[in-house]
């Protein structure tokens, strides 16, 4: 029943952000029209795939550092991208994929900072030192992206910030294509990681008493999660929220088993972005709303009506 | 960051000189907007300017002098250790702050608005005013206030839309100098109906509304990189190549060559 509505909901917002858009395109053109087919469709698809990518991040990391405030940003991801795209502009990078790539490049750097410093008291990745570090090395890019900005005399700089909170705009089947082939590598690996993330949250002392690789599988989900957000930022700027809400919403709704709260979670963030996108183009066109505006609109009331049922009950 | 962004694009005055009681002509002033530092230029009051901003590029003789950084906002010690007694402002609010600091430290300030043509006439007349430049003012003045006169056009046949950043897209909308530009030279913004300066709008809203032309303000003589990107090529101006390339010194901002601006679009929307 509840994967019923969730599916239903999933397509619904799919069909949603396909059918609705500022541009008035009939119904019975929607199929032959060209705004559909190179715009909104890969948009849609995009939305759906990097929300629930963020949804899937946010929920294995949540459950690594067993800690519910933790997002797929949390970890100092958005500080690298966007020193890749600042150095990108400022450089001149040339070519119409130099700011993507430039940013994917940037959060894997970033990644790799964070993951070295989890590192640092010896062999076992420390989840408590992840998050300080993500948190260190985040305002560490943040300062010198701000410094190459403010000292820089190119007047587009100050742009890049509007790049990486953009959205997305830059959807084109190319980029879906790429998200598509992409994804599913990191995906599967957090979900082959299920089993040993609910034994984490018992300790990792008893998850390697109760037989989970935690060295490997703590690694292995870091790095996957990071993986996806890297890919989503590269495409889609920094969406927030989704990465936080939506694991927090499944888990409620499906209780904290991987097995079924990934899944959920990466349907629910598919939906939620996808949704939240068609509001962010349509309601007040022919302008746009940035769309993490609208993911916490959304997000953060539906979260706390859920928050305020799971208590009293 | 919009602020920012926008900054060589907007200006306006309420023109709000500073109430102190009148002095003489000032002999020594600082210009904090590439605008002003032009329109002093040309009511001759150039070789008064002893500080501008790292943008102000125009006339050339305006590079010589040096530079207080980027305005954006002021520094004061660096604009008061040029010891004017006149500071040029564009009214806005960090700005108002600074003048506030520079009146408290004893240096006179104007804050000058300059968002659209209209704005032109009344600044240069102020800045001649505070100059002792009154007549040559009054002639750029009357030449600039024309610029935005309603006279009748012919109809404007060409279409445009000015894509200011791509990802997210961003275009000008009616409250801004650029589409009283497109106006004046003949060309109806397609964004026209959007009332703020600029503004966030969905790729397949600009699609939709099929500008003949992408206007980019853009130093370079080749068309921006998002040409080659595969979502933009659903623009039709985009796949045939429609760009209108227009330096930023020149279109980016109002000043005593707006008319210079307005005959140049008009002359590459014939073309």
């Amino acid at each position: 029943m509840k994967w019923t509505l969730l599916v239903t909901v999933a397509v619904l917002a799919l069909i949603l952000s396909v059918a609705l858009g500022p541009a008035a395109v009939p119904l019975g053109e929607l199929l032959r029209s060209d705004i559909v087919w190179n715009l909104r469709a890969p948009r849609a698809l995009l939305a759906f795939l990097v929300g629930g990518s963020l949804g899937v991040a946010g929920a294995g990391l949540q459950a690594l550092v067993r800690n519910p405030l933790a997002d797929p940003f949390l970890l100092g991801l958005s500080g690298g991208a966007g020193l890749g795209a600042v150095l990108a502009i400022a450089l001149h990078l040339p070519g119409p994929w130099a700011l993507p790539i430039a940013a994917f490049i940037g959060a894997l750097a970033a990644l790799g900072l964070v993951y070295r410093l989890g590192l640092i008291g010896g062999a076992s990745l420390d989840p408590r030192i992840l998050l300080l570090g993500g948190v260190a090395i985040g305002a560490f890019t943040a300062a010198i992206t701000t410094a190459i900005v403010s000292l820089a005399d190119a007047a587009e700089l100050r742009n890049a910030f509007l790049w990486l909170w953009g959205g997305l705009s830059g959807a084109s089947w190319d980029s879906v294509l790429l998200v598509a082939l992409y994804a599913p590598i990191p995906l599967v690996v957090l979900m082959a990681a299920s089993r040993p993330l609910d034994l984490l949250a018992l300790g990792e002392e008893s998850a390697t008493y109760l037989g989970a690789d935690v060295e490997g599988v703590k690694r292995r989900v870091y790095l996957a999660a990071s993986l996806l957000t890297a890919a989503a930022v590269a495409v889609s700027g920094v969406i927030g929220f989704v990465g936080l809400v939506v694991p927090h919403i499944a888990r409620l709704t499906w209780g904290h088993r991987h097995r079924s709260l990934l899944p959920a979670a990466f349907l629910g963030g598919g939906a939620l972005l996808a949704f939240a996108d068609t509001l962010a183009r349509t309601v007040v066109a022919p302008r746009e709303l940035p769309v993490g505006v609208v993911t916490a609109l959304i997000g953060v009331p539906v979260f706390a009506l859920l928050l305020r049922r799971w208590t009293i009950a | 960051m919009r602020r920012c962004l926008f900054a060589l694009l907007i200006f306006s005055v309420g023109c709000r000189p500073s109430g102190r009681p009148a002095v003489g002509p000032s002999q020594r002033i600082v210009s904090l907007l590439p605008s002003f530092t032009e329109l002093l230029f040309a009511i001759g009051a150039g070789d008064r300017v002893v500080g501008r901003t790292q943008w102000c590029d125009y006339p050339p003789a305006a590079l010589s002098i040096p530079s207080v950084g980027d305005g954006l906002p002021p520094n004061i010690e660096a604009v008061a250790a040029r010891k004017p007694d006149l500071v040029v402002l564009y009214n806005a609010g960090p700005n108002v702050t600074a003048a506030k600091q520079l009146e408290r430290i004893g240096i006179r300030t104007v804050l000058l608005d300059l968002d659209r043509l209209e704005d032109l006439g009344p600044a240069a007349r102020t800045l001649g005013r505070l100059t002792g430049l009154e007549q040559r003012a009054e002639s750029l003045a009357a030449a600039l206030d024309s610029l935005s006169l309603d006279r009748p056009r012919p109809p404007s046949t060409a279409t445009l839309a000015f894509i200011v950043w791509d990802n997210p897209p961003i275009i000008i909308g009616h409250g801004s100098y650029l589409d009283q530009l497109a106006t004046q030279a003949g060309a109806r913004n397609v964004f026209d109906d959007v009332a703020a300066p600029s503004a966030q709008v969905s790729l397949e809203t600009i699609v939709a509304r099929d500008p003949q032309w992408i206007a980019v303000l853009s130093d370079s003589a080749v068309p921006p990189a998002f040409a080659k990107r595969r979502e933009w090529r659903a623009v039709r101006a985009v796949r045939e190549g429609h760009f209108l390339l227009l330096p930023g010194s020149l279109f980016g901002r109002p000043g005593p060559r707006s008319g210079d601006a307005i005959r140049q679009l008009r002359a590459k929307l014939a073309r």
